[in-house]
């Protein structure tokens, strides 16, 4: 019993050894893959494609580069799918392929997009629901397609931590990408030996990329790595919550940036944005029609713009909702260190605040981005806007002047008929006085005439 | 000249709360409205203690509300269902007021127990401690904390309505601050309505014959 017990023990630690050596050597052969070992058939490919300058005349006279740097795609991730994996429509017996049909470089990528989607679809779906693909449906040549931002021949697994100059996104957002690199998180991010720090990506996502300023994800955003901002802000920001939904973060935390009132037409039942129907465009041509001088919409104006916006559906379905924001993207991205964040109550709450002297209307366009109407600064401080913009008001940045009149019509009723009323009794002092000292004159003779019956009368009683 | 008992303590003390809150809360209240024309306090001083002020006045209020409540002294708000009687005998001390006291006239009010208020103060304080006042404090904690509340602010009609309505009655409350000493002024003698307010007891002046 023993010995064969025995037996079955090197038995088995014999067998482990075995599935040891062979995962060592499987990890082995996959890491020396991803470490850069090119396959045959890929070789043979570079053999021409891994000369410099190796172009190819397309439409309207532009070039296509043939050149893949060998080295770089050998440590792609695309090196495990080889050079057939997206180029399979290639026929080696006929390559290269000489056509007289030539296309420009714009539809050679769209083409190349549906081989990405091949693999890639789980992004190509939330690519579709994103600005970028909106904007290629409206026909824009700008929008971006998969190789404007990837370049599929040196695409490695860590984008996320790549070098922040190497981010794609700068190639079209230059003011802002600018703005970002001397923001406090690009300060931090681009350190040369790294820093944590949110990358592009990090706040507007890869491939779903949305209008920043039309929903809460960059609030989401913010505060997904700034966890306690609302706990912080809470030790000492009143109405804390209501701030956080009203005012933009950059609006405090880019002090140099230039702020302003967005008021955002607002479906009160739907709880969301109001946005234009597709095909039939009607804020700026009805915007238009209701500030007739073009000198902005005023608070009458921007009663009969919401009038018009509620006319389809029921009484009070459109409202507006304010928020103080920054002007520009590129201004959203100049966020400075926590230390020069706005933290002054009276930079908003007082008469003639910076952040209340520019005040846009606006509404999502088809293709997710807002849309502004400016509207004339005056609105923030009518009566008549009371309904209209009853959804924004910042204690004494935005006050009704009508209400200061009647403050100040009040105080002097208050202090003025005390003293009016003082003064017509001084006045009367003499009136008075001598009234008081006929009763006192007729007082002692009426008690004496009285006391006299009593004494004449109890004779008679007694 | 005889002495009657018409404002028990837990009134005066509910009284006297009240006059410096709302003073206070006036002087803060302008403060947060007009930050940069006056500046007795930091901003956020002013709000601290505008909400503090205002959850004292709260209590205040029940304090108020609660001792009327469950006594009898509750009569002295009650009002006078005969509308033809109550506007004659408003009419009556608003002419004394603008006329009769130039003249010497008597005031035509009497107080007794249950019956310390004039026609006129009668309605005022029963809009003012049932409507105007609630209105104030609702308004007020809706604005304490907009999110929080944010399904009554919209009830109200939105932000900026509810702070119109704020304001407005601050205004109303601005004015009556002035009003209502000066009013309290015209007694017998200038200090003896404010005399009442601290010992409890009014002087009433006896009776002539005809009153």
């Amino acid at each position: 019993m023993t010995s064969a017990w025995m037996g079955t023990v090197k038995f088995t630690r014999h067998l482990n050894f075995a599935v040891a050596f062979f995962i060592f050597f499987f990890a082995c052969s996959i890491s020396s893959q991803a470490a850069g070992v090119l396959s045959q058939d890929d070789k043979n490919c570079l053999e021409c494609h891994s000369q410099e300058k190796f172009e190819k005349p397309m439409a309207e006279g532009e070039m296509l580069s043939l050149h893949i740097p060998g080295k770089d795609f050998a440590a792609s991730v695309h090196n495990a799918v080889g050079c057939t994996g997206c180029h399979a429509d290639i026929d080696l017996k006929k390559h290269p392929q000489t056509s007289k049909k030539k296309i420009t470089l714009r539809s050679h990528s769209m083409a190349m997009v549906q081989v990405c989607k091949d693999c890639h679809d789980d992004k190509f779906k939330l690519y579709e629901g994103s600005i970028h693909a909106t904007l290629l449906r409206d026909g824009n040549e700008a929008a971006p397609l998969c190789s404007d931002c990837h370049s599929p021949h040196s695409i490695r697994k860590d984008t996320a931590s790549a070098p922040m100059a190497e981010v794609s996104c700068r190639q079209c957002h230059t003011p802002i990408y600018k703005a970002y690199a001397e923001s406090v998180h690009g300060q931090i991010r681009g350190k040369p030996e790294g820093g944590h720090a949110p990358l592009c990506p990090d706040c507007h996502k890869a491939h779903e990329v949305t209008a920043a300023s039309t929903g809460n994800q960059l609030k989401d955003a913010c505060l997904g790595c700034h966890t306690n901002a609302l706990a912080v802000h809470k030790t000492w920001l009143p109405n804390t919550d209501r701030h956080f939904e009203a005012v933009s973060c950059p609006a405090c935390h880019a002090p140099t940036a230039k702020r302003r009132v967005n008021l955002r037409l607002y479906d009160s039942i739907a709880q969301e944005r109001v946005a234009e129907k597709q095909g039939v465009p009607q804020f700026e041509s009805r915007a238009r029609s209701a500030d007739s001088k073009g000198l902005g919409l005023d608070a009458l104006a921007l009663q009969s713009l919401l009038k018009e916006f509620n006319r389809e559906g029921s009484e009070g379905k459109t409202i507006l909702r304010g928020r103080l924001e920054v002007s520009t993207g590129a201004e959203a991205h100049q966020l400075a260190p926590k230390a020069r964040a706005i933290k002054e109550c009276d930079s908003c709450h007082r008469e003639g605040a910076a952040p209340f002297q520019t005040v846009t209307i606006s509404i999502v366009s088809p293709d997710g981005r807002p849309l502004h109407y400016g509207a004339q600064k005056e609105v923030l401080n009518s009566a008549t806007s009371v309904d209209s913009v009853g959804g924004f008001y910042a204690i004494g940045g935005t006050r009704i002047k009508l209400l200061d009149v009647l403050f100040v019509l009040t105080l002097l009723a208050g202090i003025g008929i005390p003293l009016g009323h003082m003064t017509l009794k001084w006045l009367f002092r003499r009136y008075l006085r001598q009234i008081e000292a006929e009763r006192q004159a007729t007082q002692p003779q009426a008690d004496s005439q009285a006391s006299s019956g009593d004494n004449s009368t109890s004779p008679t009683k007694s | 000249m005889h002495r009657l008992y018409v404002h028990p303590l837990p009134v005066r003390i509910w009284h006297w709360i009240n006059a410096f809150g709302f003073i206070l809360l006036i002087v803060t209240g302008v403060q947060i409205r007009y930050i940069g024309l006056i500046n007795i306090m930091p901003f956020k001083t002013s709000v601290n203690l505008h909400n503090l002020v205002g959850f004292v006045l709260i209590a205040n209020f029940f304090l108020w509300f609660l001792f009327y409540l469950f006594s009898d002294k509750i009569k002295v708000y009650l009002p006078e269902l005969n509308p033809m009687k109550h506007f004659r005998e408003s009419f009556r001390q608003m002419a004394f007021y603008g006329y009769g006291i130039f003249k010497g006239q008597p005031n035509p009010h009497h107080v007794s127990l249950y019956h310390k208020f004039n026609p006129m103060q009668s309605m005022t304080y029963q809009i003012v401690m049932l409507l105007l006042v609630p209105i104030q404090i609702y308004t007020g904690i809706l604005l304490w904390d907009v999110e929080r509340f944010q399904t009554g602010v919209n009830l109200f009609g939105g932000l900026r309505v509810v702070d119109t309505v704020h304001v407005l009655l601050f205004i109303f409350f601005s004015g009556f601050i002035f009003i209502h000493p000066y009013l309290a002024s015209l007694g017998h003698t200038p200090t003896a309505h404010f005399k009442a307010m601290f010992t409890g007891y009014e002087e009433i002046e006896e009776e002539t014959e005809g009153h």
